[in-house]
């Protein structure tokens, strides 16, 4: 089913209906209604604590709603968390390394997947991509600077080829030739793999170049959608 | 102060000439920390770490008591072991009295308890964003608790070298269940007790330098293997 509608590119990626997500008893999002389209970036834009953050992990199926529904390339996603998260992949705003090399934190994902065919190769690629060289699988997490931590754990994302790329806050605390790989990374996963990219993040100059389409959320709701 | 001083020289002679009582008890104390050590670990990790990661009822309950058993006196250990193992108790027919085997069931039950506990808080306290890091990269059920395990691996590597210590210091346990039989129980700490006792100051600073030794070469090995698994 979920195949069909990916092929026919009939349904929206996302269809979102009276979404409410809360942290224990307090609501932080309300969402009566919205649409995703696969058809390029989207933006989440907003003051802290508009709840950007917490729809993309609604997103990334990290996140049980309160209530309301999100449906998946027109599936239901209710109970099937697990499996959807194989289809989307979220990059957190201080992204988490594992105590491992930087092979084996870009391999993890593709192991958990069972995809371990041309295993080395899909990393060097993903590396490669980010501006690493596939020499650099050897080094230690703990001797990586923020920067070279942020490409590898975007390159760990990479190399899973998911349908959806979730981004939080992607270019915070990042200097200006990292902002500009993201957007250069974000484009080619797109040619590559189709890779649609949704983006929180507060930086609008950078996201004129990025995304067509921007959400302006408030205090946890939509405020407004501008094309 | 002449007398400590003369008594770390013939201590240090004793090592360097291999004297066997000395060096018996430290092969003693081997076996036994061996042998405690790995079924304290067997049980522990696993153990801590389902404390620690799953949600069950009575959890909360099992966690006070296993902090509880962090601070038992070694000599009440030794106390309700030897009622179990001696020949009136229920495993009396298993001979286990004033064997190493009697005593490595005494130091598991002290160092069962710092395993289980460091394990948890170990696994209780990994950063936030590993689990959603995990989740998002595609892990799931046992692979998601390994990995979980698995970065949380320098605390457990603590949890053991502080049951080691606990493990190796303790007189109560061995006195009691072992018995401090020459050539036979007699480990580091009992020998410098009796030592002590019977003013041989150079045989208990002899074994003294050596437990410390050991402890030395145990913490710098597990510095060199933290320093080469932390990639």
């Amino acid at each position: 089913m979920m195949r069909q509608a990916q092929k026919t590119g009939t349904a929206p990626l996302y269809e979102i209906r009276d979404l409410v997500c809360a942290y224990g008893d307090e609501p932080v999002l309300h969402i009566d209604r919205l649409d995703i389209s696969s058809d390029g970036p989207t933006a989440f834009v907003g003051h802290n604590g508009s709840g950007k953050s917490t729809l993309l992990k609604a997103l990334a199926f990290l996140l049980k709603p309160a209530a309301g529904t999100i449906r998946f390339l027109g599936n239901s996603t209710e109970e099937r968390e697990g499996e959807l998260r194989r289809e989307v992949t979220l990059l957190l705003q201080e992204p988490y390394l594992l105590r491992r090399s930087v092979f084996e934190n870009v391999a993890y994902g593709l192991r958990a997947r069972g995809a371990t065919d041309r295993l080395a190769e899909r990393v060097a690629e993903a590396l490669e991509m980010v501006g690493l060289s596939p020499d650099f699988g050897k080094r230690e997490w703990f001797r990586l600077s923020g920067g070279e931590s942020r490409r590898v754990a975007l390159a760990s994302r990479l190399a899973l080829r998911t349908k959806v790329l979730l981004l939080d806050e992607p270019t915070a605390n990042v200097d200006e030739e990292n902002a500009l790989l993201m957007a250069r990374v974000i484009g080619e996963a797109r040619e590559k793999w189709g890779t649609v990219s949704l983006i929180a993040s507060h930086d609008i100059q950078w996201l004129d170049g990025v995304c067509g389409r921007r959400i302006l959320m408030r205090r946890g709701k939509i405020e407004s959608i501008s094309a | 102060m002449s007398y400590l001083s003369e008594g770390f020289i013939q201590g240090l002679g004793l090592i360097f000439t291999m004297n066997e009582e000395v060096w018996t008890a430290v092969i003693t104390t081997l076996k036994l920390s061996f042998l405690s050590m790995a079924v304290t670990l067997a049980l522990g990790i696993p153990g801590g770490f389902i404390l620690g990661y799953f949600s069950f009822p009575g959890r909360r309950i099992l966690r006070i008591m296993v902090d509880t058993l962090l601070s038992i006196p070694t000599v009440v250990v030794g106390l309700f072991v030897y009622a179990f193992i001696s020949n009136r108790g229920p495993l009396g027919g298993y001979g286990l009295l004033f064997s190493i085997p009697g005593m490595a069931i005494g130091q598991t039950i002290l160092a069962l308890p710092i395993v289980v506990a460091l394990t948890a808080s170990a696994v209780e306290s990994v950063d936030d964003r590993l689990r959603l890091t995990l989740l998002t990269l595609g892990a799931r059920g046992k692979r998601l608790a390994l990995s979980t395990l698995w970065e949380s691996r320098h605390q457990i590597l603590l949890a053991a070298v502080t049951a080691y210590g606990r493990v190796t210091a303790e007189v109560g346990v061995s006195m009691m269940i072992g018995g401090n039989i020459k050539w036979h129980t007699r480990t580091i700490t009992t020998a410098i007790t009796l030592e002590t006792g019977k003013g041989e100051f150079s045989t208990g600073i002899a074994l003294g330098v050596l437990l410390l030794g050991l402890s030395f070469v145990l913490n710098w090995s597990l510095a060199a293997l933290r320093r080469r698994t932390a990639s």
